[in-house]
C-alpha cells in the first residue's frame, strides 16, 4: 500500500510543490498562489496556502466542509482580496482586486451557484459583460450582433456535448446539467489561462455529471489550468492530475491520484494519524 | 440559423427559430401581444357602444394619445427600473418640482412681473429655452439623487423614493405655498402642445413616440438593455460578469429623472400652468402600465412595447367611461384592480418557473 505524501502539521511549502513540478517535467505554471492568508474579522480562514496550477492539468482541491476551499478559490477569482501572500499569473506577480481583474488576466470562474442570469437567454449569458457589437453603423448606434453571439454560443456548447433545444431559451428553463454546461461554456470561451470550478457537479444526476466531467477534460485539453473543488472523491481520483487536500485553512497534502485510494484521501482530509 | 435583414426592428420577425418555434408561437408567449388584443377589444367595444360611434374617430384617437403622452414616458422609465429590480415612487413629485422650477424660470425671465401678468413676454425665446433646460436638468438631478442614495447608502429604492417624494413635494409647496404658477406663455400651448403635425398628430405625441422608440431599441438591442435585465435577473451574476451594478443603476435613475423632466415640460405646455395636485398617482399609473405590459416586478423581464400598450389600456378605459357618461374617476379604481390581477399573474408565473 502506498503511503500518501502528507504532512498533517505544517502547511505545504512552496518547495515541495516545485519538486512535484520538476518530477513531472515540462509543466508550465499558469497560476500560482504563495502563502495566501485570508481573515474574516478575527477568524483566520486561510493560513499560508500555496498552490500552483499548471496548464493542461486538472488540480482537485478536496477537504471537509469549512476547510476553506471556496474561500481560496474566491481569492484566485478576485472576489476576495487576500490579507497576505502573492499571486502570479504566467510567472508574473499580479493583484486581483475584483472579478474583472481576474478575468482580464484570463482567469474564469464557475461558481457554486453558477452566477447565471435566469431570465436571460443562453447566448446572452455566455456573452454577458462581453457582448459583441454589430458591424458597421448598427454597431455604432450600440446594436448588438445577436446572431453572431447565438452562433458562437451554439458552437461552444455543441463542442462540449451539451444538447440544448434552444439557445434563445432563458437559462431558468434549462435542466441543472444544461445550466452547468452554459456556465462552463462561458468560462471556456473566455479563459486564457485558468478555469476555477466550485463543486460543479454537486446538484447533478449521474448522466449530467458525466457531461460536466467531459467538459472539464475538454477545458484541460485546451491547455487551460483547471482547479476543481469537489466532494466526489472517486471521480476526483479518476479525473484529477493532482489532489490538494485542505484542512482548517491550510493545504496539508499534495497527492498523486495514481498512488492513493479514496480511503487515503479521506484520512488526510480528516487528519487521521498513520494512514 | 436564420438571417434576417430586418432583425433589428423586432426580435420576433424571423420565420422559424432554432427550437422550431415560429414567430407566431413566440408572439403568443408575449404578454404585450395579449394586452394589445385586449386594447383592440376595448377600442372596438367602446366604438360600438358610444353614441354615434364617437369613440372611433381619428380625433379621439389622438386625444387619447395626447393624454397618454406624459404617462408613457414615466412608464417606460419605470420599465427600465423594474427590469433592473428597482423602483421609483417619486416620479410624480419629480414632475411637480421640475415643472414648478421650469415655470418659475420662464415667467421670471420672460419679462418684468407686470409685463408677464399682462401677458407680455418681451424675452420669450431665451425664457423658454432656459425653462426647457431647467426642467430637464432638475428632473435628471432629482433622479440622480435617488440613484446616489440607493447606490451609495445602499438603501432600498422603495424607501429612498418614498422619502424623496416627500422632500420633492415639500420643496414644491414651500416654493409656491401650494398655489400653481400662473401666466405661463400661451405660445407653449399653441405652438407646441396643441400644435398638430400634418394637422393631425399632436407634437407632444410625436415627441413621446420618438423617445419611446429610442428606449425600446435601447432595451431590446443594446448592451445597456441587456445589462439592465441582467442586473434585475441576478445582481450577483451581472456583478460577476464584470458589470458595475451601482453605476448602471445610477444611469437608470438618471434616465427616469430625465423622463420626468420631459413630462414636466409637457405638463406646463399643455395646461399653461403647473399642476401641483395632479400627480399623486403617477407612480401607481406608471408601475401599472409597465406591469400590465408584461414587465415583471421581480426584475429581469421588461418590455417597452408592452408598456406602451399598458399605458393606453387605462387611458382608453378612462376615455371610454367618459363617453359612456360615467365618472372618469372609475378609471382609477379599474387601474388598481388591473394591477392586482397583473401582479398576481406575474407572481404565479414566477413560482411556476422556479
Ligand atoms: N464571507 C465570510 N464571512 C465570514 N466567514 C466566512 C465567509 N466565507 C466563509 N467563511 C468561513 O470560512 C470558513 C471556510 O469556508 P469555505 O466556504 O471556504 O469552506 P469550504 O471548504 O468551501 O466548505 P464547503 O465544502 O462546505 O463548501 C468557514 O468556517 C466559513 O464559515
Ligand atoms: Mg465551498
Amino acid at each position: 500500500m502506498h503511503t500518501p505524501q502528507q504532512d498533517s502539521s505544517a502547511p505545504l511549502s512552496k518547495q515541495s510543490m516545485g519538486a512535484a513540478a520538476v518530477e513531472a517535467g515540462r509543466r508550465e505554471p499558469a497560476l500560482e498562489a504563495i502563502n495566501i492568508v485570508k481573515n474574516f474579522g478575527s477568524l483566520q480562514v486561510l493560513r499560508d496556502v500555496s498552490m500552483t496550477l499548471y496548464r493542461g492539468d486538472i488540480t482537485a482541491v478536496v477537504g471537509d466542509n469549512g476547510a476553506g476551499k471556496s474561500t481560496f478559490m474566491k481569492v484566485l477569482s478576485g472576489e476576495h482580496i487576500p490579507d497576505g501572500g502573492q499571486l502570479c499569473v504566467n510567472n508574473r506577480e499580479v493583484q486581483l482586486r475584483s472579478t474583472q481583474d481576474a478575468q482580464s488576466y484570463g482567469i474564469e470562474t464557475v461558481y457554486q451557484d453558477l452566477a447565471l442570469a435566469p431570465d436571460l437567454s443562453v447566448a446572452e449569458n455566455v456573452f454577458l459583460g462581453r457582448e459583441i457589437k454589430a458591424p458597421g453603423w448598427r454597431g455604432q448606434i450600440g446594436m448588438l450582433d445577436r446572431q453572431l453571439m447565438l452562433e458562437e454560443s451554439t458552437r461552444i456548447l455543441t463542442e462540449l456535448g451539451a444538447k440544448l433545444k434552444s439557445y434563445r431559451a432563458t437559462t431558468q428553463s434549462l435542466s441543472g446539467g444544461q445550466r452547468q454546461g452554459v456556465a462552463i461554456a462561458r468560462a471556456i470561451k473566455w479563459a486564457q489561462h485558468a478555469i476555477l470550478m466550485d463543486e460543479p457537479t454537486a446538484a447533478l444526476g449521474t448522466r449530467q455529471r458525466d457531461m460536466v466531467y467531459a467538459a472539464i477534460r475538454a477545458a484541460a485539453g485546451r491547455n487551460l489550468a483547471v482547479l476543481l473543488i469537489s466532494h466526489d472523491l472517486p471521480q476526483v481520483l479518476e479525473l484529477a492530475d493532482r489532489i490538494i487536500v485542505m484542512r482548517q485553512g491550510t493545504a496539508v497534502a499534495n497527492l498523486n491520484p495514481a498512488e492513493v485510494t479514496v480511503r487515503d484521501v479521506v484520512d488526510v482530509m480528516l487528519g487521521a494519524k498513520g494512514a | 440559423m436564420n438571417h434576417s435583414s430586418s432583425q433589428e426592428a423586432l426580435s420576433v420577425n424571423t420565420p422559424t427559430y432554432d427550437d422550431g418555434s415560429t414567430w407566431f408561437s413566440r408572439l403568443r408567449e408575449a404578454t404585450a401581444f395579449w394586452m394589445f388584443l385586449i386594447l383592440l377589444g376595448l377600442v372596438v367595444l367602446f366604438s360600438l357602444i358610444s353614441p354615434n360611434h364617437a369613440f372611433l374617430s381619428v380625433n379621439n384617437f389622438f386625444t387619447i394619445a395626447l393624454n397618454a403622452s406624459q404617462l408613457v414616458l414615466l412608464a417606460v422609465g419605470m420599465t427600465f427600473l423594474l427590469g433592473a429590480r428597482e423602483f421609483d415612487l417619486s416620479v410624480g413629485a419629480n414632475v411637480v418640482l421640475s415643472s414648478i422650477l421650469a415655470a418659475r424660470t420662464i415667467t421670471s425671465l420672460a419679462g418684468t412681473p407686470d409685463e408677464v401678468a399682462m401677458g407680455n413676454y418681451p424675452h420669450l425665446g431665451p425664457a423658454i429655452t432656459a425653462g426647457v433646460l431647467v426642467a430637464i436638468i432638475s428632473g435628471t438631478l432629482f433622479g440622480l439623487i435617488n440613484g446616489l442614495l440607493v447606490t451609495k447608502l445602499r438603501l432600498s429604492s422603495f424607501l429612498v423614493t418614498l422619502a424623496t417624494t416627500a422632500i420633492g413635494l415639500g420643496t414644491a409647496l414651500v416654493m409656491t405655498h401650494g398655489a400653481n404658477v400662473p401666466d405661463i406663455p400661451r405660445v407653449l400651448q399653441t405652438e407646441f402642445a396643441t400644435y398638430r403635425v400634418f394637422d393631425m398628430i399632436p407634437l407632444p405625441v410625436l415627441l413621446s413616440l420618438v423617445l419611446v422608440l429610442l428606449l425600446w431599441f435601447t432595451l431590446a438591442q443594446t448592451r445597456f438593455g441587456v445589462h439592465t435585465l441582467a442586473m434585475g435577473s441576478s445582481p450577483d451574476a451581472s456583478r460577476r460578469a464584470g458589470i458595475n451594478n451601482a453605476r448602471h443603476l445610477l444611469k437608470l435613475f438618471g434616465l427616469m429623472g430625465f423622463l420626468c423632466g420631459i413630462a414636466a415640460l409637457l405638463d406646463i405646455s399643455r395646461f399653461a400652468t403647473t399642476n401641483i395636485g395632479g400627480h399623486q398617482t403617477d407612480n401607481l399609473q406608471a408601475v401599472a402600465a409597465a406591469v400590465i405590459g408584461g414587465t415583471s416586478l421581480f426584475g429581469g423581464i421588461a418590455s417597452v412595447p408592452g408598456t406602451l400598450v399598458g399605458t393606453l389600456i387605462p387611458v382608453v378605459l378612462g376615455t371610454g367611461l367618459v363617453i359612456m357618461g360615467l365618472d372618469s374617476f372609475y378609471q382609477l379604481i379599474l387601474v388598481g384592480l388591473i394591477v392586482i390581477a397583473a401582479v398576481y399573474i406575474d407572481q404565479r408565473n414566477r413560482q411556476l418557473s422556479i
